[in-house]
């Protein structure tokens, strides 16, 4: 069976049912039983103009990154779609409404810069929308129609999702999309029959059931709720609302709150509060919310206060690019704040670490009585991958604080400097383990105590008790381990699929190339990171940003110096990028 | 000064000639090329050898797509011009855009050819212009033993070929229109009979075909004056004819091509027909010709293109290289040297 690696693009402008439309090829494809990774991008502005664009990379082996160039293009508006035209592969399939209500001028139109070799599809969206429907809003179930037909796509799996995601709006509405999508794949099957093609396996050979198509956002706040989450405190901002969307639907059934604050600093300091009284919450924000955040993250820090904190990156600095990517904020995550504030930075790399490193954010937070922020951003907030439901385990959402022994009471110290830095915890109320908590500098006791002493002592111990934190912070996995690499590449955040994809195409191209992931960004595991660079004749270190600000972390730790590949173009750096760096560093060496 | 924009509608010789004259007279200018077909140029000759297996479907095509961007030509495949709009100088195109010319030089070709006297029967038969007809011709062949084939142009003969060598069963129909637009004189007749009987061709004589069936989905019948003949496929060859019905009600003056003087200029201000499409007059005759052959298209499409930026070259031929067939005369002067 031949291998399937297909892009498909939906493009339209704001309300033409362009994310409906890519969501739904999501939706299908997954039912079909292949690997789907999507991802949308559309206008900051909430509706009426800009251009919305989705990005489905559908195939038979797992997919870590997107698409670099599609290989169908639906046009729901052809001014807007002009943009994707250098995105088309060369065989590529173009579906547009040949019927659109008015004359289109030449540089409006995208066939005018469509490349020579796409194969056009001309559908009269509108006009069959309409004889089906009586309305011309389902012309991009129309478009799904057509795109299904020409490609082999089985129907009845769009059939399927679309009744599931219209369902709760009632039998008609599900009965007019399910007729504009018809009405599509009919015509199709008739005008083509002399160019239909079969680029997807027929069913039976594939079954996709077990797989939910999640975003990055979903997983989160569906690890939140899985966590034992009771109390979420945000304020909007883009990409990070979906995460509160997400909970006040679903978090209330589970016995929790959302409460919408009147900014990022009340709701880090509601976070705060209400760990400190012992209940599990969280906030998410992005970049500007996050600089709001700081001074109070840091008195968790010092106060030893746990919190969870989704810092979901877009490009800045600030308000910067609100539907954009980038992966900006580390710096900002690892060292913001006044003083020495360690605290815990973890970056997933793809969908399902998002459920899982949000699982276990609670945890660490608790055992470390510090917060923990969830570094993650645009790209990998807002994509879906299809996988399995994630499913958790007692050991996975247990609890992890470390509670004063019996022994201590009448004589408990908050702040008690253990070996490993960690002081057992107790919350307001706990009878003979009552405490000072405050943001001024204190002893072991918590009482105020500026002194050069106690404050050398106390932030060693603060800062002991996060390093301690690398037994439970997962060690960052190499792939394609070798003794010596000619280049060895490090990735971290979303960045990851595309270093895998890169790395995984060098080595077929017979380059001794490797990669390491590394998701615990701090306190970092050094000493495998120091290996790994010291293993490679050249380190390369691509990030979605200006500065580099990963290789500016860990640059220090092996002499030779580290090769950087920054984009800070708003989108996902594409895997042919990382590729030819990687060729060109070793055609540099060869000469 | 704006940039001036040229459409050139085709992409056979006489359209792909024209637009590299057009840029290397006038490097500065936009051009675009609209074509119907969804295909690049090809070389037609080579379409029986395709459906032979002797060729790869790539090996048919001679110009890359990247032949084009090297030359800043903008070239539009599958997209049909369906009007033209001359007093606003727009071609418009059946997906509702409008293209805006400066100048324009149309240069649509020839289509397969069908006699009156059969048309009633044109979905029954196969032709062979383009690659996507040689893919139904293999498509259909797959399936079939015996192939019918009246009219007999050279692409007829070709084709015949091609079928004896893939081991067809090759029944081959003359009559009056069979070498059209050459008329089939007894001598000729006599040495094409002898020449495809030598191969094995199973040469039928008749004056005229009565009627034709669909029996099956791979057997059609046909009724002729002497007698009933079957066979899988049937193949029309009777010449090709100007490609020009979409231009009609244009208000260009249409014959059987779209009239031009011998400057291959039309009645509209910078607007050119060259090639298969064209009628061109002839001083000396007083009267249109039509060119058919690709080198003849080729010359045309180049002069058309430099009259269109300020030339004033004359189409010559010579008059005995033009015959008239059926009302019709045409420029035939490759013929002879096929």
């Amino acid at each position: 069976m031949p291998e399937v690696d297909f892009t498909v693009e939906v493009c339209g402008m704001a309300g033409d049912g362009t994310i409906a439309a890519g969501g739904l090829i999501n939706e299908a494809m997954s039912l079909g039983g292949f690997s789907v990774l999507g991802f949308d991008s559309y206008p900051a502005e909430i509706r009426g103009f800009g251009r919305c664009v989705t990005n489905s990379r559908i195939g038979s082996n797992e997919i870590v990154a997107l698409g670099e160039h599609a290989h169908a293009l639906i046009s729901l508006n052809d001014e807007q779609s002009r943009s994707r035209a250098p995105f088309l592969s060369e065989h590529s399939l173009v579906f547009f409404d040949s019927n659109p209500p008015t004359y289109v001028q030449e540089e409006k139109s995208l066939l005018s810069v469509a490349p020579p070799g796409v194969i056009i599809f001309g559908i009269p969206f509108s006009d069959l929308a309409v004889s089906a429907a009586g309305s011309s809003r389902g012309r991009n179930l129309t478009a799904l129609g057509g795109f299904a037909a020409v490609t082999g796509i089985e129907p009845d799996f769009f059939r399927e999702v679309i009744k599931n995601k219209f369902k709760s709006k009632g039998d008609r509405v599900v009965d007019i999309n399910l007729k504009s999508f018809d009405a599509g794949y009919e015509y199709a099957m008739g005008k083509f029959a002399d160019r239909l093609l079969q680029l997807f396996p027929k069913s039976e050979d594939r079954a996709g059931h077990d797989k939910v198509v999640l975003s990055g956002n979903q997983a989160i706040g569906m690890a939140a709720i899985d966590a034992g989450l009771k109390l979420y405190f945000g304020y909007p901002i883009t990409p990070a609302t979906p995460i509160m969307e997400y909970l006040a639907k679903y978090l209330p059934e589970h016995g929790g709150r959302v409460v919408q604050m009147e900014d990022e600093i009340s709701s880090i300091g509601a976070v705060i509060g209400s760990f400190y009284a012992g209940v599990r919450a969280m906030t998410a924000t992005s970049g500007p919310g996050f600089a709001l955040m700081t001074e109070l993250i840091t008195h968790g820090v010092m106060a030893e206060i746990p919190a969870v904190i989704i810092d979901a990156q877009r490009a800045g600095p600030s308000t910067g690019l609100p539907t954009k990517t980038e992966q900006s904020d580390l710096q900002a995550a690892v060292f913001g704040g006044p003083g020495d504030s360690a605290r815990i930075v973890i970056a997933p790399t793809n969908v399902e670490e998002c459920y899982y490193f949000t699982l276990k954010s609670f945890q660490l937070a608790e055992k470390y009585q510090t917060p923990v922020i969830v570094l993650t951003d645009f790209f990998l907030d807002n994509r879906v991958e299809n996988r399995p439901l994630p499913k958790t385990t007692g050991e996975q959402v247990a609890c992890w604080n470390i509670f004063p022994g019996e022994s201590s009471k009448g004589r408990y110290q908050r702040y008690d400097d253990t070996p490993s830095g960690i002081s057992p915890r107790s919350f307001p109320g706990m009878e003979g383990f009552n405490f000072t908590a405050t943001g001024l500098e204190h002893t072991e006791k918590g009482t105020p105590d500026y002194s050069p002493e106690n404050h050398s002592k106390m932030t060693e111990k603060r800062h002991r008790k996060i390093r301690s934190a690398l037994n439970d912070l997962e060690k960052p996995v190499e792939f394609f381990p070798n003794d010596q690499l000619d280049v060895g590449v490090i990735g971290w955040g979303s960045t990851f699929g595309s270093v895998l994809e890169a790395v995984e195409k060098s080595r077929k191209n017979g380059f001794k190339v490797g990669a390491l992931k590394i998701t615990s960004i701090f306190p970092y595991h050094s000493e495998i990171i120091k290996a790994f660079m010291a293993k490679s004749k050249f380190v390369l270190i691509p990030e979605l940003n200006y500065e580099g600000q990963l290789a500016n972390l860990i640059a220090h730790l092996d002499l030779k110096p580290v090769e950087r590949l920054n984009f800070v173009t708003g989108a996902p750096i594409p895997p042919s990028a990382i590729q030819n760096r990687v060729e060109e560093l070793l055609e540099v060496r060869a000469q | 000064m704006s940039v001036q924009r040229f459409v050139v509608i085709g992409n056979g010789p006489a359209a792909n000639r024209a637009a590299d004259s057009l840029r290397e007279k006038a490097p500065e200018s936009k051009i675009t090329i609209l074509s119907k077909d969804p295909f690049r140029s090809y070389r037609p000759h080579l379409l029986p050898d395709f459906i032979a297996g002797a060729l790869k479907e790539e090996d048919l095509y001679f110009r890359p797509h990247a032949y084009y961007k090297e030359r800043d030509i903008i070239l539009r495949l599958g997209q049909s011009v369906v009007n033209i709009d001359f007093s606003k100088r727009n071609a418009i195109l059946e997906h509702k855009e409008l293209v805006p010319f400066d100048g324009l030089i149309v240069a649509t070709g020839g289509k397969p050819r069908i006699p009156e006297q059969f048309r009633l029967f044109e979905e029954l038969m196969l032709t062979l212009k383009t690659p996507t007809d040689a893919k139904l011709w293999i498509e259909k062949l797959a399936s079939t033993e015996a192939v019918l084939i009246v009219g007999g142009d050279l692409t007829s003969l070709s084709l015949t070929k091609a079928l004896l060598k893939l081991g067809k069963h090759v029944r081959f129909i003359l009559n009056e229109d069979a070498f059209w637009p050459r008329p089939l004189n007894d001598e000729v007749y006599r040495a094409v009979t002898e020449r495809l009987e030598q191969r094995g061709v199973e040469v039928i004589h008749c004056r005229r075909i009565k009627r034709m069936t669909r029996l099956q989905e791979n057997l059609l019948e046909m009724e002729t004056d002497s007698q009933t003949i079957e066979a899988g496929v049937l193949g029309a060859f009777f010449g090709l004819v100007p490609d020009v019905r979409f231009l009609v009600k244009t208000g260009l003056d249409i014959d059987h091509g779209v009239l031009v003087n011998e400057f291959l200029k039309t009645r509209f201000t910078d607007v050119y027909a060259a090639g298969d499409c064209a009628q061109v007059y002839h001083p000396g005759l007083r009267d249109y010709w039509v060119s058919i052959g690709y080198e003849n298209a080729a010359a045309l499409g180049r002069i058309a293109a430099l009259n269109l930026l300020g030339s004033r070259l004359e189409v010559r031929v010579e008059p005995e290289s033009i015959l008239e067939v059926g009302g019709v005369k045409v420029n035939t002067s490759w013929w002879t040297e096929f």
